[in-house]
């Protein structure tokens, strides 16, 4: 199916996860440079954010893209159900348009991080990660604005309507603040919207898609996005 | 500046006085960063030819062949001083300015590597130049999405002051869209794009070839400001350009600016050149033709376009926003022209502007002679501290504090990550490559030549030990002050081993820079580096093999040590822990020994016989050993009362940093056949040890603590940095 994968001015991963979705049945992920404007958008049957440093994150990391033209589009597709993969700085872009609740502090070193790490998958799951339940995956991060953060009634709500998608944890799955990279609320690595059609998450999925670069766990997240555009 | 020398020459031969601008310009491009004039006479002693080599030394990026329609392209630099005075600003232009050196050769950038020494991070100076000099690097790394594959980091009180900050960019092209930095048909336009032009930069060339004064902060103004943002939209618009064939010539606007650029690319082409300064994109105002002629502004680059293209190439400019315009021409009459509204401001011959200064003699003065002697060796050592000690030495301990802050990820080719013995990419068609660079200042120090020959030979073990052969080599040669004999003599010594070893063992030299005048003057006394022939190999695999790590990863397995060990322990972080010194004769090269064993190592990883590889380096054999084990699951016994060679002490065995030598990790029913390999290249191995299933490191005699050798190594550099 037709996916949107956007490309900010600064956003460098678009390539990346086009390369990946090529590889997955079903996908035909197109390039949406971000002055195309909402009508880009029109054939879209999902959408994905990728990562990099939208407008080289000046103010805030994803706080100018948030109010690009093209996200009106992407705010339509959202309310139709569509898929949408919001991917590190694409996760920081969808929280500041406030598609996804929370936001995404300087990590808690004052520092860019790049590291492989686990992440526990929910027992919940949700359209992205079916199948994957209580899974312990391996993918890597690597951003500066990583530290989820939100106000206690959003994190009681995250927690009573499973939008917790997945938590940094231990090669064993155990979730504690040694194991936590950027100082994130609960380890959280990634949430769902309440629709759960809207997903954030600050590991890079696509960057674990083949054996060769050190996991392929990242592609089942990826393939199960891909599945869900053709619902 | 211009000495007087260069001033009565410049004048004969335009049987006038320059004027101003041309003053300028002269000065930028006779300064010893853009021509090398003390140092270019020796690089007829390195081996710069070979059957891969594509394009060598000369453009912006040496291009080798890899198989299949694939160049790699290579280039690597300086950006020293800049670092040391801003050090944010200072390292991200480096690396802007070392990509821009393999974009505009047609490449897309894949890689990125950087080599970093400075002075003790105890003091609170070095740390924060340090921390700013990685956090420029990340920033502007991360931002253009090129993945950082490796690089090196070492620590000495010779870089306090004036710390060096290497950096080099690994590029892909395929031969039809390899694009040449020259000008070669009269007519065509000059197109500069990407970014305006202002004042950062003015004559950084000609501050980087100075020695640094207690008035550094009078420079601020030659250091030259990044911006990523820019980089990576001249990226995609370059890409487009490239793709479409639409350039007939390119180089980027980096040391020297426009006067550089234009007239190397004249040079290259055996034309002339004009330029308009009033056309040129500026963001300041009230500039003059000097000042826009010698710019460094970051992120532009200068275009040679026919007139048949003009008209796609200003279109697709026009679509990216980023700033452009056509500026001049290319010209047969020899000359750099320099118009203002149509006034003549300067008018140079190409041939005098470039290369056409006066060869300055420079005197090779003594390198003091060292001694073989061991007599400062104590009777006893505890070795079980010392080891640990040693483990959070700053030139051994853990480097993760700066490597974690770099994106080693993106484009998702990185088969092997920073913190092993070389990085490595994967190339279209399974094609993967090893990158790692290397250099043993101290060794250099008491020995330029073998220094630098056995740096290099250091550097072919990491790629060896992970199962790649060696393709090319590029390197940045850092030195002090060419017009003092001592100095000049280290620079000539370390050239004369780097030719040895890229002869010795047939690798051509592709890319490379030099960077003299590194000294700082503080106090009336004069600190100079270390000679720092920083070098950079790469190696390629045999088509699907796994790159070998160093962690064991068998229990049961034996330990085999390859290589003589011999009692060489002068020049080594042993002796530098032990005695606060560094003196005598360090290890020697040894290419024949070196060669012999890297093809039985070659031959052993091609048959599969290898689980994990260590070469060794630094520390010896005992800190050999414990990399392989502080982060695999299991652990090793070894008992090393029998290794082949001529040392008499365990001091020795342990410690001792002989050159040629390897610990592989192979299982019994591989060993035999191991052996066999060994000794058809008249190899010594001996079995040394086994890994066990516990994590432990038994010495025989003695044991380490596998929690505390952790611990130590991993706090050796944060605990002066967090």
């Amino acid at each position: 199916m037709a996916i949107a994968v956007l490309r900010f001015p600064g956003t460098n991963n678009e390539q990346d996860i086009i390369r990946v979705l090529k590889g997955i049945q079903g996908a035909d992920p197109y390039l949406v440079p971000s002055r195309q404007g909402p009508t880009a958008l029109q054939e879209a049957d999902g959408v994905v954010i990728p990562g990099g440093f939208s407008y080289g994150d000046y103010l805030r990391a994803g706080a100018v893209a948030s109010v690009g033209d093209i996200m009106e589009g992407v705010k339509e597709l959202i309310d139709e159900g569509k898929p949408v993969l919001g991917i590190c700085n694409g996760f920081q872009v969808l929280a500041e348009s406030g598609h996804l609740p929370g936001a995404l502090l300087t990590n808690e070193s004052a520092r860019f991080i790049c590291k492989w790490v686990y992440l526990k998958v929910s027992e919940h799951t949700n359209r992205f990660t079916q199948g994957l339940e209580n899974a312990i995956i391996r993918v890597p991060i690597a951003h500066a604005e990583g530290n989820y953060f939100c106000s206690n009634d959003i994190l009681d709500k995250l927690v009573s309507e499973n939008q917790i998608a997945f938590r940094y944890c231990d090669k064993e799955g155990n979730i504690s603040d040694e194991n936590n990279p950027n100082g994130s609320i609960m380890n959280i690595a990634g949430i769902v919207n309440e629709q759960q059609n809207v997903m954030g998450m600050m590991p890079h999925p696509e960057r674990a898609s083949r054996i060769a670069i050190g996991s392929r766990d990242g592609i089942l997240i990826l393939e199960n996005f891909v599945r869900e555009t053709v619902c | 500046m211009l000495t007087q020398t260069e001033l009565d020459h410049a004048a004969k031969v335009l049987g006038r006085k320059p004027n101003e601008t041309e003053l300028a310009m002269l000065d930028v491009l006779w300064s010893e960063h853009c021509s090398y004039k003390s140092s270019k006479r020796w690089f007829h002693l390195f081996k710069t030819k070979g059957d891969r080599v594509y394009l060598g030394i000369g453009e912006g990026a040496g291009l080798v062949d890899i198989g299949d329609g694939i160049l790699l392209g290579v280039a690597m630099e300086s950006h020293n001083h800049p670092s040391q005075v801003d050090p944010y600003n200072g390292a991200a232009t480096g690396v802007g300015g070392i990509i821009r050196d393999v974009i505009s050769q047609g490449c897309k950038a894949v890689g990125l590597m950087n080599c970093l020494h400075f002075g003790h991070p105890g003091k609170p100076k070095n740390a924060h130049l340090l921390d700013h000099v990685v956090r420029g690097i990340s920033d502007y790394g991360n931002s253009v999405g090129i993945p950082m594959v490796g690089g090196d980091l070492s620590f000495d009180d010779s870089y306090e002051g004036n710390c060096l900050v290497n950096v080099i960019c690994i590029g892909m092209v395929r031969p039809g869209k390899v694009v040449r930095s020259s000008a070669k048909t009269p007519g065509d336009h000059l197109v500069i794009f990407g970014s305006t032009t202002g004042r950062d930069g003015i004559a950084g060339v000609s501050f980087a070839s100075e020695t640094f004064s207690d008035q550094e902060e009078e420079n601020r103004g030659a250091v030259q400001i990044g911006d990523p943002l820019a980089k990576k939209v001249l990226i995609d618009v370059l890409s487009e350009l490239v793709e479409k064939g639409l350039l007939e010539g390119l180089q980027d606007l980096g040391g020297g600016g426009l006067t550089s650029c234009a007239g190397e690319m004249a040079s290259n082409g055996g034309t002339g050149v004009t330029i308009e300064v009033d056309r040129v994109p500026l963001r300041e105002v009230g500039m003059t033709p000097w000042e826009i002629i010698v710019s460094e502004s970051q992120e532009r680059m200068l275009g040679v376009v026919s007139p048949e293209n003009i008209n796609e190439v200003l279109e697709i400019l026009a679509k990216s926003e980023a700033p452009h315009a056509v500026i001049g021409h290319v010209t047969d009459d020899h000359l750099y022209t320099v118009l203002e509204a149509g006034e003549v401001r300067a008018r140079l011959p190409v041939d005098l502007l470039v290369e056409g200064f006066p060869v300055p003699e420079r005197v090779e003065g003594v390198i003091p002679v060292q001694k073989q002697s061991l007599e400062w060796l104590k009777d006893h050592y505890e070795f079980d501290a010392l080891i640990l000690d040693m483990l959070g030495s700053l030139n051994i301990c853990d480097r993760s504090w700066v490597y974690s802050q770099y994106d080693q990820h993106v484009q998702i080719n990185t088969v092997v990550d920073i913190g092993e013995n070389a990085g490595v990419l994967e190339f279209p068609f399974n094609k993967r490559i090893a990158f790692s660079s290397d250099c043993n200042s101290q060794w250099c120090l008491l020995d330029p030549q073998q220094g630098t020959a056995n740096s290099a030979a250091e550097c072919l073990r990491n790629i060896v030990s992970m199962g790649a052969r060696p393709i090319l080599l590029a390197d940045c040669l850092n030195f002090g002050n060419p017009e003092r004999p001592d100095s000049y003599a280290q620079y000539v010594e370390s050239v004369r081993g780097l030719g040895r070893f890229s002869n010795d063992f047939d690798i051509p030299v592709v890319a490379g820079n030099v960077s003299l005048y590194n000294e700082a003057e503080t106090e009336g006394k004069i600190r100079r580096v270390n000679p720092t022939p920083q070098i950079m190999l790469a190696g390629i695999f045999e088509p699907g093999y796994s790159p070998i790590r160093r962690n064991l990863c068998t229990p049961w397995a034996n330990l085999l040590l390859v290589g003589d060990t011999l009692p060489e322990l002068n020049g080594t972080e042993f002796q530098r822990m032990t005695t606060g010194k560094i003196e005598g004769i360090p290890p020697v090269y040894r290419p024949k020994r070196e060669k012999s064993i890297m093809n039985a190592m070659l031959e052993a990883h091609k048959f599969g016989l290898v689980r994990s590889c260590n070469n060794l380096g630094r520390g010896g054999i005992a800190i050999a050993l414990m990399k392989m084990v502080m982060h695999s699951d299991y652990g090793f016994k070894v008992d090393l009362d029998y290794v082949p060679g001529s040392t008499s002490r365990d001091v020795e065995v342990l410690f001792s940093e002989t050159s040629a030598r390897y610990i592989a990790e192979v299982t019994e029913s591989n060993q035999q056949q191991f052996m066999q390999i060994m000794e058809k290249h008249e190899t010594s191995a001996v079995e040394i040890g086994l890994t066990v299933n516990d994590s432990v490191a038994d010495f025989g005699d003695f044991e380490i603590d596998m929690r505390e050798a952790t611990e130590v190594f991993q706090n050796g550099l944060r605990q002066y940095m967090e």
